[in-house]
């Protein structure tokens, strides 16, 4: 019986080779997408989860709101571990990192240093923390002593190539000299680690042991026993601040209480987080590596259903349509004593033929594509053809679609009454329209919705890419790593000034794209008290930092070397403004102090006031910022005059090369840094995009098949409409019509759930478009043009025949 | 074998009420060969499928072999059925995605029948239809009077108590349907029951018994006295 099912199956499939390639390519089509889409959510889904204990490991968090500004970071002060370690025993081991970001890494035997994106101190128990192994050196002593680093294998074939480089010492950024005492297997590419590839032992860095329980620079890990359980910690892990941060901020503010603390608004809050969640459900200052967010994941993982549910309407509806050609063969089938049953399996057999044959294709496809996919994507997944569990999932997977497609035609076409089909009369009785209608307007609506999300995604990228940012981010290059240059620094700036296609430059490391960001508690003269601190972001900058950013001054002025007191002297932006409640005009000459707890303190004088400029993403706020005349080597910031850039960069890097041989020369322009920032959103309007082609393909091809039989099946009724004087156009219209009424009804369902959907996700940027009217209009115009250039052809097509031979035929 | 009883079959649509039969009475012994006659809509085919167990009637009895069939759910009737009835149709009804061979082993198939024992039926019944050189050919290759042998292999191949044949000579020429009355005769004689809708007068003279229908009632009934009178 099988082997019967499956002959007849496969001739019936090549019978109808129109329709059976229909059905393969919008089912291979849809099991491609949802097999990439389902790589992509494992690859997200597994981040961190490779170490050792991984479930029982926990980053500590911290949120604090202090002086009008709100952070939440992932770094916590620099005695938390230790005290962690000491006051809780559920706690096994802490470890803490304290990164250095890009640093310069060169033998100390030569000049010519090298980058690497990530370097970090670390506490020696990371071994034991996370389950690493050294390929070279000894777990146990490799981080013990002061100055001595690991690299990664990478990075140590890069420096040393196959010579040993246990015991040889590396400079880091011209400043140190470490020893390498081990070689650790690069770190896997789905870990918070990935970047890292230089580990310095803690026990060098003078500030890990500072008390100071108000500066958070350390991301910090612990691993609880295996019966504690986290939930329990919270409570003790809160009291921490009363035990331990409180005490400490008295020195600044005498007196200070907790109770005191929140009562004047301010917050201090612990939390933690499982390191298995970091990577989808953190977002906060100070990050180790950039995060996804889970709403990428629900979204996607809804894409992916959609491309397969509206693969499985095609199979649907396409088979039920054609199930008309097979009525006599139920028929005859039935009269000779096939049960109901029978004859479900044989059809399921045959969804199921097809299934597999789509499985096939996809999985080329799905190799044709990867590469493109992994770009969209910005991963590097690989289809894991050992892995026999894949193939156990793809198959399973495989026969429940088959299942899900094939049970309604199945079960359709066994319900064909045998007398009915043998007479002929079948194919007017046997219907199932409605149901087929149905579908059509499903498979519409979810192409319309992602019409829609897609437009949306795209006018919001645009818009954020588009917006006054408070500063001019178009024509500036930013020359990484200056400090390279030592003291040659100085004389770098000047040559680079004196180039025709530079107006101007700047050196500082606080930049508004992804740079240094550090923030200070600041007092007013006269009110040293904690209830009227103001945080900021203290950035240091030079004289030129405003001119060279387009900043635009409100109040005041900028700095200016003719002003010998502008080191003491403060520029605000608006926010930090507001925040001390004074107009911009009343804020000069306004002095503020950060010493706090000291006798004498020292102030710093406002001499001008900034508009207010985004420094971070706009899905967040800006907030109070303060600039100062400061040395901060790590960047310089380069204005060209418009012209060609390639020429300009060249000249660029050949005064570095003069003046800091030997010393890398990295660069990048200020908006691709800007644009860096919204890459996430960027690949997901990506993959929006591609998917939304993707479903509306696997509705045309629906579409166009049901025209095909539509068309098909009224061959006599366009033969005897013809004789009667009918034109090729009335019956174009006619036959397209009831399409398009199904289109509208998709139109109707979909638009107000397009706008619900969209304005939810806009809802995550501080900076956001309203959804325009446009949108609806487009994508409502799109799906009848696409619904009628698929249904015309086949309407047409129909129309031109000559009503002799249509009506022949019947 | 077959007792029918003050039958009824009417069919509704949204306006009116056909009564396609209308009190039908008759009786088929065994090994009897029996033609159903009338004109266009008086009911023939309706009744051949009811004997064939395809519809239930509306009202009355229906015996097949002393079981009442009237009332009995679809997958009772394909129950009994399965080895008990043979179809020959005016269209021959073949699966065109299956060859001849396969054509005639279906049957078999839904009897669970083992494959050497189906291998020898199908190849003993094409043998003597005289189709067995195109055993491996799809309907389509062949001439209507082999689809109709094919048709009448696959009727008789489970060696069914009774045949039901619709207009078996219908679409055929005049060789090919005298070939086929031929072989149902021969095949009446072997004992096995024939019930056969026609029009034709020519085909009718090949049965023991003419029932004549007219709106959905049996007008006459005659007995040919003999036998395939006009071979």
């Amino acid at each position: 019986m099988f082997k019967n099912h499956i002959k007849i199956a496969w001739r019936s499939l090549r019978k109808q080779t129109f329709f059976t390639c229909l059905n393969t390519i919008g089912l291979a089509i849809g099991i491609t997408g949802g097999l990439l889409i389902a790589l992509f959510i494992y690859d997200e889904l597994s981040f961190d989860t490779m170490f050792t204990d991984a479930e029982r490991i926990h980053r500590i968090n911290v949120d604090v709101k202090f002086g009008g500004n709100e952070s939440k970071m992932a770094e916590v002060s620099a005695p938390m571990a230790a005290a962690l370690e000491a006051d809780f025993p559920q706690v096994e081991l802490a470890t803490r990192f304290n990164t250095l970001g890009s640093t310069l890494i060169r033998r100390s035997d030569t000049q010519r240093n090298s980058k690497e994106d990530a370097a970090t101190f670390v506490d020696d128990s990371f071994f034991e923390m996370f389950g690493l192994k050294l390929a070279v050196g000894d777990e146990e002593t490799a981080l013990s002593e002061p100055n001595t680093l690991i690299l990664s294998e990478t990075s140590a074939q890069k420096l040393f190539g196959d010579s040993k480089a246990i015991g040889e010492t590396v400079v880091l950024n011209n400043t140190g000299t470490y020893t390498v005492t081990g070689i650790i297997p690069d770190m896997p590419k789905n870990s918070l680690l990935r970047d890292c590839s230089v580990f310095i032992a803690m026990s060098g860095l003078e500030d890990s042991r500072t008390d100071e329980w108000t500066s958070h620079n350390y991301a910090t890990f612990i691993k609880l026993s295996p019966n504690a359980r986290i939930q329990d910690f919270q409570a003790p892990l809160q009291a921490m601040m009363g035990k331990y941060v409180i005490p400490y901020a008295q020195r600044f503010f005498p007196g200070i209480t907790e109770e005191a603390f929140i009562a004047s608004g301010n917050r201090y809050e612990l939390s933690s987080i499982p390191l298995t969640d970091i990577h989808l459900h953190s977002d906060m200052e100070a990050e180790m590596s950039a995060n996804s967010s889970v709403q990428n994941i629900y979204i996607l993982s809804f894409i992916g259903l959609f491309l397969l549910v509206l693969a499985c309407v095609n199979f649907m509806n396409l088979s039920t349509a054609y199930s008309l050609k097979r009525s006599k063969e139920v028929g005859i089938r039935k009269t000779l004593g096939s049960s109901k049953v029978a004859l479900l399996r044989q059809f399921l057999m045959e969804s199921g033929l097809i299934s597999f044959l789509s499985l096939i294709l996809a999985l080329f496809l799905a190799i044709l594509v990867l590469p493109l996919f992994n770009s969209l994507a910005g991963k590097a997944i690989e289809i894991p053809f050992t892995s026999p569990s894949f193939w156990a999932i793809l198959l399973v997977s495989t026969m429940v679609l088959a299942l899900f497609s094939g049970w309604y035609p199945a079960f359709f076409m066994s319900r064909f009454m045998p007398i009915s089909v043998l007479k002929g009369s079948g194919e007017k009785t046997v219907g199932g329209s409605k149901v087929r209608n149905m579908l059509v307007v499903f498979q519409f609506s979810i192409s319309i919705l992602l019409i829609i999300s897609t437009a949306v995604v795209y006018q919001q990228l645009n818009y954020i890419q588009s917006k006054d940012l408070g500063f001019t981010k178009d024509q500036v290059l930013i020359v990484e790593e200056v400090f390279a240059a030592g003291p040659q620094l100085h004389s770098f700036k000047e040559r680079v000034s004196q180039l025709a296609q530079v107006k101007s430059a700047t050196i500082s490391g606080f930049l508004p794209t992804p740079s240094f960001r550090t923030d200070t508690s600041f007092m007013k003269e006269g009110l040293l008290n904690q209830e009227d601190a103001i945080n900021m972001q203290i950035w240091s900058v030079d004289h030129d930092y405003l001119s060279t950013l387009d900043i635009e001054v409100l109040a005041g002025r900028g700095f200016n070397r003719q002003f010998a007191a502008d080191s003491t002297a403060l520029i605000l932006n608006e926010t930090a403004v507001s925040i001390l409640g004074v107009t911009p005009e009343e804020a000069l000459g306004m002095r503020l102090s950060r010493d706090l707890g000291s006798e004498n303190p020292r102030f710093l004088t406002v001499v001008g006031v900034i508009k207010d400029f985004h420094y971070e993403s706009l899905r967040r706020g800006i907030e109070a910022l303060s600039l100062q005349i400061s040395s901060s080597n790590d960047a310089m910031a380069v204005r060209l005059n418009a012209g060609d850039f390639s020429a300009a960069v060249a000249s660029i890097e050949n005064i570095w090369n003069k003046v800091a041989p030997e010393q890398p020369f990295n660069y990048r322009f200020m908006d691709d840094a800007f644009n860096s920032t919204y890459e996430a959103d960027q690949n997901l309007g990506q993959i929006f995009i591609t998917f939304t082609i993707l479903s509306i393909f696997i509705a045309c091809l629906g579409l166009f098949g049901l025209a095909a039989f539509n068309a098909e099946k009224r061959t006599k009724e366009i033969g005897v409409r013809k004789v009667l004087g009918a034109s090729v156009g009335q019956i174009t219209l006619r036959l397209t019509k009831d399409f398009l009424r199904l289109v509208g009804m998709a139109i109707l369902i979909s638009l107000p759930l397009g706008w619900f959907v969209m304005d939810k996700w806009l809802e995550g940027f501080s900076y956001r478009i309203e959804i325009s009217v446009w949108v609806f209009l487009l994508a409502a115009f799109m799906a009848i043009s696409i619904a009628v250039l698929t249904v015309s052809y086949q309407s047409i097509k129909a129309a031109i025949v000559n009503p002799v031979k249509s009506l022949r035929t019947e | 074998m077959i007792q029918i009883q003050n039958l009824k079959k009417s069919f509704r649509t949204e306006e009116v009420e056909t009564l396609a039969l209308n009190g039908v009475n008759l009786n088929v012994a065994e090994g009897e060969f029996v033609a159903i006659m009338g004109p266009s809509g008086c009911g023939k085919s309706t009744l051949l499928n009811i004997i064939g167990m395809l519809d239930n009637p509306t009202d009355g009895s229906y015996q097949f072999a002393g079981h009442e069939v009237s009332g009995l759910k679809e997958s009772q009737r394909t129950q009994l059925r399965k080895g008990n009835l043979g179809f020959v149709f005016q269209s021959f009804n073949l699966i065109d995605e299956l060859t001849v061979y396969e054509n005639v082993e279906l049957p078999l198939i839904y009897l669970k029948m083992n494959k050497s024992e189906r291998k020898q039926k199908v190849k003993a019944v094409l043998e003597r239809m005289k189709i067995a050189h195109r055993e491996k050919h799809f309907p389509q290759q062949l001439s209507g009077g082999q689809q109709q042998r094919v048709a009448i292999s696959r009727a008789v191949v489970t060696n069914p108590k009774l045949i039901l044949a619709d207009e078996p000579t219908g679409n055929l020429d005049s060789k090919n349907g005298i070939e086929v009355m031929n072989l149902l005769t021969e095949l009446n004689q072997e004992g096995t029951t024939i019930v056969m809708v026609t029009h034709s007068d020519r085909d009718s003279h090949y049965a023991h018994r003419v029932v004549n229908l007219f709106d959905g009632q049996i007008v006459t009934e005659s007995k040919n006295r003999e036998i395939g009178a006009m071979v």
